[in-house]
């Protein structure tokens, strides 16, 4: 039995579209509350972008697949948004799309070698890509990429118009709300019903007429492509791309976050990233820099073995443990 | 550039020496899969702590720091095993993803901890012999990489021996060939776990120590790379398979420098997932690995 609810999140119905209204609300609103705090902005910003990112790596989980290289599709959407941003003088908000398409062409490769491995072969796969195309792109790439300097890259509003901030903030969460949206609306077709299939159990979905290869592929088109919109979201956002954007850090983020939030569900990347960006901000404002390291792999670490589906699961945790208590108590 | 055979001949002496150190790390890695069926990703952190726990004892006591592996080791084996117990062992089970995770978060636990300690500044340990070549076969060989291949052969050996010819040994190698099997026959199954956890970090520690003792700088993040390199040794050989180990870990020592040697510097991390990614498109299980679980 595949449970839709599963898939999408936990929760009633209505306790998730209250949910998902607040959120929404929060994101349009908290730069308006705070005023024109560039700081918080630039946090925010950052903060929606990785929810994408996330939101991108967690689709892979749908069909039970992972990877430990998805800063190869980041880094990629960055450098070809960048590039041709540069060259054409077209605005990013086209690039951006170019640059997702680049990624995704790239992953289309690294999928039809990757769709027959599974979990540490996977990983390992993926992981490897990352390092041999940030080393194609400071060796052979060199001339277009930079080398390891990096390239300049345009930024999504010219910073010549009043507030042009905000508007990028806006036009990122409206991005943010489009993608995930589409994630949904693919969750909820028969793709979705596909790819849980092919997680549950790949020998009966084959037995019912699904060809696993075809959705695991199509998986991983969908989250590269996302993925290289976030990296050319976030560089225009920088104004800058180097080569430390293929860098482990960038690959393992994504996964913290969907992890610390809820695998396979779409609340978990967004909750996670919120979380862990908090926590992230917060201890940084204490001055700690070893430190918040050490604090996000105790806290990844608690939340495998004691919470394995994430804070998203933490309300029915409480509840079952407050049920229990009151049977226990009668 | 001429390629003569005296330079073949030396940079399979580089590749005979960095294949210690991969060998040793794939042992390890393939020793703790074989026991419990679980990769851990942070090897290569047990790697550096290794390094790092030599140094300190060379800069408190000024000893030959080959003679200090005898020190660190033990204390590696301690770290392996506390990690078992907290991190791997409560998710034993749940999951092949989770261990990734789990390595994920110690990945940054143990190698920020020792940004704290010991800062993360790049740091060498000198060894007594380092101006020492010996002229064998009209090439260079620096003391150091004798005694490295040396000391990995004897390690290898030892570990040989425990597996075959003690109590304990035969009772890790039965509970990796069938844990069900071996719990009925009264092996505690889990003190396994424990052992197998704490000889694999004790290598990886002698890896580290090893790596930096021939004069590499170190630092704390210096682990990841080898590791996830061991990692794809063990799966071009083979998940739990040993002589597999043994075999890809020269293989990769020698192409890394010959990638060097040929393509240059920039290349020595990539060729070597290249070798991966060729050999899982052939074979998805490894060259000498079984069929897929």
């Amino acid at each position: 039995m595949i449970d839709m609810n599963k898939t999408l999140g936990i929760g009633s119905k209505k306790a998730r579209l209250i949910g998902v209204i607040l959120l929404l609300i929060l994101a349009f609103t908290l730069p308006l509350i705070f005023g024109m705090n560039l700081y918080l902005l630039t946090v925010l910003i950052l903060m929606v972008i990785f929810i994408i990112y996330a939101s991108s790596w967690n689709f892979l989980t749908y069909t039970g697949q992972g990877s430990l290289g998805h800063a190869a599709f980041f880094g990629l959407g960055g450098y070809a948004s960048a590039i041709v941003a540069t060259a054409s003088g077209l605005s990013p908000f086209i690039t951006i799309f170019i640059g997702g398409g680049m990624a995704a062409l790239v992953g289309l490769f690294i999928g039809i070698i990757c769709v027959r491995l599974k979990e540490w072969f996977l990983a390992m796969v993926t992981f490897g890509f990352a390092i041999i195309i940030q080393t194609l792109m400071v060796s052979q790439f060199a001339e277009i990429s930079g080398g390891w300097d990096g390239i300049a890259a345009p930024r999504l509003v010219p910073s010549s118009i009043p507030n042009y901030q905000l508007i990028e903030y806006y036009s990122i969460v409206l991005i943010a709300v489009f993608v995930i949206l589409l994630f949904y609306f693919i969750l909820k077709s028969k793709i979705g019903l596909a790819f849980a299939a092919i997680r549950e159990n790949e020998i009966e979905a084959r037995a019912a007429g699904i060809n696993p290869v075809k959705y695991r592929l199509f998986a991983f088109l969908v989250s590269a492509y996302f993925s290289g919109v976030a990296g050319a979201l976030e560089i225009h956002n920088l104004g800058y791309i180097t080569p430390e954007i293929f860098g482990v850090d960038i690959s393992f983020w994504p996964i913290i976050y969907s992890i610390s939030g809820g695998l396979g569900t779409l609340a978990g990347p967004i909750v996670g990233t919120i979380f862990i960006t908090i926590i992230w901000d917060g201890l940084q404002s204490f001055g700690l820099t070893y430190l918040r390291f050490v604090i996000i792999g105790l806290l990844l670490v608690l939340i495998i073995i004691f919470l394995p589906k994430g804070l998203i699961s933490l309300p029915d945790k409480i509840k079952g443990y407050l049920e229990k208590r009151q049977k226990k108590a009668q | 550039m001429v390629v003569s055979s005296d330079l073949i001949i030396q940079v399979m002496i580089w590749g005979l020496y960095a294949g210690c150190i991969y060998i040793l790390l794939a042992t390890g890695l393939n020793l703790i899969f074989g026991v419990m069926k679980i990769v851990n990703f942070a090897h290569g952190e047990l790697l550096m702590l290794g390094a790092y726990i030599t140094f300190t004892f060379y800069a408190v006591s000024g000893f030959n720091p080959y003679v200090l592996l005898a020190a660190s080791l033990p204390v590696l084996i301690l770290v392996g095993v506390i990690i078992e117990r907290t991190c791997f062992r409560p998710i034993l089970g749940t999951g092949k993803l989770n261990e990734i995770f789990i390595s994920i978060g110690l990945i940054y636990i143990i190698q920020n901890a020792a940004a704290i300690i010991w800062s993360d500044e790049w740091r060498t340990i000198h060894s007594p012999f380092e101006h020492i070549t010996l002229k064998m076969f009209g090439v260079n060989l620096p003391l150091d990489y004798l005694i490295i291949v040396i000391t990995t052969i004897s390690i290898l050996i030892v570990l040989f021996l425990f597996m075959q010819r003690t109590r304990l040994g035969k009772a890790m190698r039965a509970t990796s060939q069938n844990r069900k099997g071996a719990m009925l026959m009264g092996i505690n199954v889990e003190r396994m776990d424990m052992l197998a956890f704490g000889i694999g970090a004790g290598l990886a520690g002698a890896a580290g120590t090893l790596w930096v003792v021939s004069g590499q700088v170190f630092n704390p993040y210096m682990g990841s790379i080898p590791a996830v390199k061991a990692f794809a040794i063990v799966i071009i050989g083979g998940l739990g398979s040993i002589p597999g180990a043994i075999i890809g870990g020269l293989i990769y020592g020698i192409a890394e420098n010959f990638a060097i040697l040929t393509l240059g510097g920039a290349w020595k991390d990539a060729i070597s997932f290249i070798i991966l990614i060729l050999v899982l498109i052939v074979r998805p299980t490894g060259i000498f690995g079984e069929s897929a679980e």
